[in-house]
């Protein structure tokens, strides 16, 4: 059991979610994404990179999950996430753009529950 | 110059050639740019570790990412060749997931690890098994609005400004 992974799995989760929402209503209203779309990616962001180095840190510590191949991938993969997803939703003109973020947010929000899965399986 | 806000400024409609790059196909590349990766990473996971004990399974699992990222790559470019490759790399995803699908619950024997396609998707929530019909439905929908350049699609109109 991971003592850091807890709390921080649930604030991405929450974060995720917020983005998620926001995503889905400025497509709603028929607007393009704004800062606050920005702003909350960039929490989310710095969320996932806080608890990528706390997991390198444990990794570096000889505390590995048994899948270690499939959890480093997660673990690089899921901090590209909320950046690709912002760059790619901010230079859309239509009202999609925050489709595009919602579903990054929906990505994020399935990766870090399979992370720390992964990570809480049985060490052997 | 338009004020920028917090929640974003109005909406345009939809333009441009690329079906990846215009409305609702920008959606579906970020989908189709997620599962590149995921299919691609648990595939090179799954052949650089364990290729003996399922080489069937895990072939199909780098062939589904390479589809993955051939569509993703086609519904970017767009043009006449970027919209071909889409589609024939669609098409052959939605065979692939319908084929991978119907085997992995058949002889469970030959496909004792994950694919992307196992099950129709299903440790994916389905969105495998989705994502081919919408590929296709945007391919075909952007096609027929490609050739009138004229009239604007009136129902994507930006908003009444105050």
């Amino acid at each position: 059991m991971g003592p850091v992974q807890g709390p921080i799995v649930v604030a991405i989760t929450v974060v995720a979610v917020v983005l998620a929402v926001l995503g889905v209503a400025s497509t709603l209203a028929r607007r393009r994404i704004g800062l606050l779309h920005l702003a909350v990616a960039a929490v989310l962001e710095l969320l996932l990179l806080v608890q990528a180095v706390l997991a390198v840190v444990r990794m570096a510590g000889g505390d590995t999950p048994p899948e270690t191949a499939t959890f480093s991938g997660y673990l690089a993969g899921i901090v590209l996430v909320p950046v690709a997803g912002s760059l790619w939703a901010r230079t859309e003109q239509t009202r999609w753009a925050g489709t595009v973020v919602a579903v990054t947010a929906a990505v994020v929000g399935v990766m870090i529950w399979r992370l720390l899965q992964l990570w809480e399986a049985p060490r052997a | 110059m338009r004020e920028i806000r917090a929640l974003g400024e109005p909406a345009t409609a939809a333009d441009g050639t690329a079906p990846g790059r215009r409305g609702a196909g920008r959606v579906l590349v970020a989908v189709y740019g997620t599962f590149a990766l995921a299919a691609g990473a648990r595939a090179a996971v799954q052949l650089s570790t364990k290729f003996a004990e399922a080489p069937v399974a895990y072939l199909l699992s780098a062939l589904a990412a390479v589809i993955y990222i051939v569509a993703t790559v086609g519904l970017v470019r767009g043009g006449r060749g970027g919209r071909r490759t889409a589609l024939v790399a669609i098409s052959a995803e939605l065979v692939g997931v319908l084929v991978v699908g119907t085997f992995s619950l058949a002889d469970r024997a030959a496909f004792p690890d994950e694919t992307v396609w196992s099950v129709y998707g299903q440790g994916y929530g389905f969105v495998p098994l989705v994502l081919p019909v919408l590929g296709l439905l945007v391919l075909r929908r952007t096609a027929q609005k490609s050739p009138p350049k004229s009239p604007p699609p009136p129902k994507s109109s930006p908003p009444p400004s105050p």
